[in-house]
Formats: C-alpha cells, sequence, structure tokens
C-alpha cells in the first residue's frame, strides 16, 4: 500500500470550470514529488483536496491508510503539513517562539516541554537568533522556514509545499528549496507544486497536470527527455536539459542532468577520440 | 504611524517588565480609582511618589512621558479656558475689568491635570512594559468568570492576539494600496470633501477585499496546523503569580485605602 494514493480525483468550483478532472495516481513514502502546471491546471486544488480544506466531489484519496474525509481529516492532519504561498497568511503567532508553539498547543504538547521542541526546530531551520522576532522583521524567506519549522515540529510524515517559493526572492527560494531537499533526505514524503522548472529536478518524481487531467507522471529527467510533449502544454524545459536535447540533436548522448556533470562527461569524450 | 508613543510596548527587561500582566492590571484598576477619588494634595503626592518609583523602575525615559502628554495640552488648555469662564466659587485671585479670575477654578483645572498626567503615566506604564500578547493573557484571565455564562473567554482572547498580529502587516497593506493609487492619480491629500470620501474609497475597497482574503488562508493556516475551533488546547504561556506580584498589588489597593482616608478625614 502507498503512502498517498489518489483514485479517480474530481473537482469543480461551478459548473463550467473543472478544476480536476479523473485524477489517479499513488506516492510512496519518502519520495519528494513535484507537481508542475499551468495556473488553473488544478495543482492548489488537488493540495488541498489532500489537506482536507476542499471536500473532495468524487473519487477517494487516502493517505496513510485513511480516507480522507470530515471524520478523519483530524488524525490525518497530524501526519500532513502544508506550507502555503503567502509568508504572511500563515504566521499566525505574534513571535517566531509563538508560532511554532501555535501548532504544538493543537496537538496537545505540555508548556514545559514546547521550549525544547522549538528550540531543537528553530535551529534546523537556521533562525536560532530570531526566536523573539515579529513576522513584520523577518524577510519572506525567513518566514516560510518558521513555518516549515512549525510544521516539522509536529512530525508530518508528509509536508506539502504550495508554491511556497513563488513569492521569494532568489536568496529566499534557494533556502527554501534546499530545506526541502533536507527534508526528503530525512526520510520526510515531500510534495511541492511549483512554477520553478529548475526545482523539479532536485525531486525524485515529477506530476506534471495540464487542465486539471494528469499529463505524465515520472522521474524528471525522463518527463523532460520528451521535450517536444511539455513544448505543446507550453511547458518550459530547464536550462541544463535544453543544452541536454541540443547535444542529443547533435548525436551526442550525454548521461548527466545538471550542467557540471555534462560539462565533465564532455570532457572525457573529447579525451578518448 | 510608526512615532505613536501611546501604548507602544519598549522592549528592555526591568523590574515592571518582569511583573505578571495580571497583576499590572489589576493594579492599574485599583490606581484609577485611587486617582479619582481623593480632593486632598497630599493624596496626589502620595500617588505622584508610587507613580514616579513605578516608572523608574520601569527604566522608562522621562521624555517617552513627556511625548506621550502632548496629545493632550490642547485639551488642557481648552479646560482652563472653560473653568475660568464658569467656576465662579472660592477666592477672587485676580481682577481685569469686569472679569474676574476665581481661585476654585484655578485649582480644578489643576486637579483635572494632575489626574490625567498620573492616568497617562500609568496607562502608558502598562502598555510600555507588557507586550500585547501577555496583556491578552492577562484580559482573558479576568473574564474567566464569564465562562459561567458560555462567554468563550479562549477564543476572543486568540482573536484579539491575532488581530494584534496583523496590525503591522494591515498598515503596511494600507501605504502599499496607497501608493498604487496615487500612481494612478488618486490624490488623497486635495479637493472638497466629495472627492476625499471618493478617493478614501479607493483605498477602502481594496484594503478590505486584501483583508478578507488573507482572512480565508489564515483560516486554512490555522486548520492545516491542527487547529479545531471549541478543541482543547494546552497553552504555551502560562502565567504564574510571584510574591512581587502580590506586593504590587498590594501596594496598589493601600494607594487607594490612602486616598479614600484622605478624601473622608482630610
Amino acid at each position: 500500500m502507498s503512502l498517498i494514493e489518489v483514485k479517480n480525483v474530481s473537482y469543480a468550483y461551478n459548473e463550467n470550470s473543472v478544476a480536476i478532472d479523473d485524477v489517479s495516481f499513488d506516492l510512496e513514502e519518502g519520495t519528494y514529488t513535484t507537481i508542475i502546471g499551468h495556473n488553473g491546471s488544478g495543482k492548489s486544488t488537488l493540495a488541498k483536496m489532500m489537506a482536507g480544506l476542499l471536500e473532495i466531489q468524487k473519487g477517494t484519496i487516502t493517505i496513510n491508510g485513511l480516507q480522507v474525509n470530515v471524520d478523519n481529516i483530524n488524525k490525518i492532519r497530524q501526519d500532513l503539513g502544508i506550507v502555503f504561498q503567502n509568508p504572511d497568511n500563515q504566521f499566525i503567532g505574534s513571535t517566531v517562539r509563538d508560532d511554532i508553539a501555535f501548532g504544538l498547543e493543537n496537538k496537545l504538547v505540555a508548556s514545559e516541554e514546547m521550549e525544547a521542541i522549538i528550540g531543537e526546530y528553530v535551529a534546523k531551520v537556521g533562525l536560532s537568533d530570531y526566536l523573539d522576532y515579529e513576522p513584520q522583521n523577518l524577510s519572506g524567506g525567513q518566514k516560510q522556514r518558521v513555518a516549515i519549522a512549525g510544521i516539522m515540529a509536529m512530525k508530518p510524515k508528509i509536508i506539502i509545499f504550495d508554491e511556497a517559493t513563488s513569492m521569494l526572492d532568489p536568496k529566499g527560494k534557494k533556502e527554501i528549496k534546499q530545506l526541502m531537499s533536507q527534508l526528503s533526505d530525512n526520510h520526510i514524503t515531500v510534495i511541492s507544486i511549483t512554477h520553478d522548472i529548475e526545482e523539479v529536478l532536485q525531486s525524485d518524481e515529477c506530476i506534471v497536470l495540464n487542465k486539471g487531467k494528469l499529463f505524465m507522471k515520472d522521474k524528471p529527467e525522463k518527463v523532460f527527455a520528451d521535450a517536444e510533449k511539455l513544448r505543446k502544454i507550453n511547458l518550459d524545459i530547464p536550462f541544463a536539459m535544453q543544452v541536454k536535447e541540443v547535444f542529443r540533436n547533435h548525436k551526442i548522448k550525454l548521461k548527466a542532468n545538471d550542467l557540471k556533470g555534462m560539462a565533465d562527461e564532455l570532457w572525457q569524450l573529447n579525451s578518448k577520440r | 504611524m510608526n512615532n505613536l508613543v501611546f501604548g507602544k510596548y519598549i522592549p528592555i527587561d526591568s523590574f515592571m517588565h518582569r511583573l505578571d500582566p495580571r497583576a499590572k492590571l489589576i493594579g492599574l484598576f485599583v490606581m484609577i480609582f485611587a486617582i479619582f477619588l481623593p480632593k486632598s494634595w497630599w493624596a496626589f503626592l502620595a500617588i505622584g511618589i508610587l507613580v514616579l518609583l513605578a516608572l523608574i523602575s520601569a527604566k522608562i525615559g522621562i521624555r517617552m512621558i513627556i511625548q506621550s502628554f502632548k496629545p493632550m495640552i490642547m485639551m488642557m488648555i481648552f479646560l482652563l479656558v472653560i473653568n475660568t469662564l464658569t467656576v465662579k466659587t472660592g477666592d477672587v485671585l485676580f481682577t481685569y475689568k469686569s472679569f474676574e479670575l476665581y481661585s476654585d477654578a484655578v485649582f480644578n483645572t489643576l486637579f483635572v491635570i494632575v489626574r490625567l498626567l498620573l492616568m497617562i503615566s500609568l496607562t502608558t506604564l502598562l502598555t510600555a512594559t507588557t507586550k500585547p500578547l501577555d496583556l491578552t493573557l492577562a484580559i482573558e484571565w479576568l473574564l474567566k468568570p464569564l465562562e459561567i455564562i458560555r462567554f468563550p473567554t479562549y477564543e476572543v482572547a486568540l482573536m484579539v492576539s491575532i488581530a494584534l498580529r496583523f496590525i503591522p502587516t494591515i498598515i503596511e497593506e494600507t501605504i502599499r494600496i496607497m501608493n498604487a493609487q496615487k500612481s494612478r492619480g488618486v490624490d488623497f491629500e486635495n479637493g472638497n470633501l466629495s472627492a476625499k470620501i471618493s478617493s478614501i474609497l479607493s483605498l477602502i475597497v481594496p484594503l478590505f477585499s486584501v483583508a478578507f482574503e488573507r482572512a480565508y488562508e489564515l483560516a486554512d493556516a490555522m486548520e492545516a496546523r491542527g487547529y479545531v475551533p471549541g478543541a482543547e488546547r494546552t497553552r504555551y504561556h502560562i502565567l504564574r503569580f510571584h510574591l512581587q506580584d502580590f506586593l504590587y498589588v498590594i501596594i496598589c489597593v493601600l494607594a487607594l485605602a490612602f486616598s479614600i482616608y484622605t478624601r473622608i478625614y482630610l
């Protein structure tokens, strides 16, 4: 049994706009999955259904053996955290300390134990010196890191990032992407909904949604191998993959998926001649 | 909007900062009575000394107190004018043609001014040494008896603390929208009344729409982090009454007792 099973799920905001149309897939525990697609392709709708923030109209989603519905949602939320797009609108406490405590209070953690837990997770996101900072004195990237610490402190199995880097500057984006990789290395199942095509390369699996339908689900290098198929739905290809494609057109087959790896291969290619 | 002194928390460490917010809040209520009851200068002298000691122990600069008085100066002058024109009791201090200045007019005004100054000092003392969140907790504690009639004190306290948390965010938003509208030619400063109203509308409508959007997203974020309205939760902040908190309240009660004494016997 997979950790997350999505079966024939559909969702329509109204009769004329179908956001999700008969989507099915399984995700294994510990995988880092990116979901890409255009605005309105249904990415966020899917995430909200998984977190029980939108009622599933058709089909079923099963998380850790429990079907997502009104009866199970409080239990499921103990295994699942979600980081939203806007850093300001998910900062609930008045300071970093209080914001991380908010989830712990909901989880009925005793007050004496909270201090140690807050200290541990704030260190994991590198904000130990900012415990008493108020949100208006933090950058967007720092606020997102606080949100991640608040969710990590609740020890979920799954963390969904709903376009969590889209409102950040390049530095903030980089920090959050590094954290996502770290989480995945620590066997947390990461699902990242993103417009950042470069981020897809650091994930294990990539789901492409188009007009509410599942367009592709495969390893990132395989998804990008068929560049024409993605271009047909106007999706970008990462720069490294474009380079690889050009070489392929010149009958030079490269194995690596990053620029440095390809450069190394090219050196060897020349030395063999 | 950032140079607002009244009601601003000063993040330093002092004896007053460390006191339990409940003790400070009860102390304030007791002192309000102590300030408004007496009619003797002795009582004001005693309370004045206490307030001064509290301000010193809170390490609040005298400049801050003076600044928080500033908005009151116009009101005090107005009060003096009204009193000199209306109060006709006591001794005549000064005569100019048909106008006579009576001693009671001056003394009444002075009483009111001293009371106001003491009040402002005390409230500034409370807000400058107590984090808004701690103040919310103290108010929640004071409202606890209302739970008998099913008043949701905890939810109200949470609401207030979230509202406080979002004030700076909304101010930022307001400035951003004002700038955006200015760049589109909206004039917030000039024009007649109807022009002003329509320019304010161009600020208020987007502000509300954004605030609602924020509220929905915040509700989602709270739910996603396991918040269930009305469900049991543990508390991170737990207020603890210490010996100095009792002493503080007792001193305030003694001040009240003294001012009642002066009201009756002096």
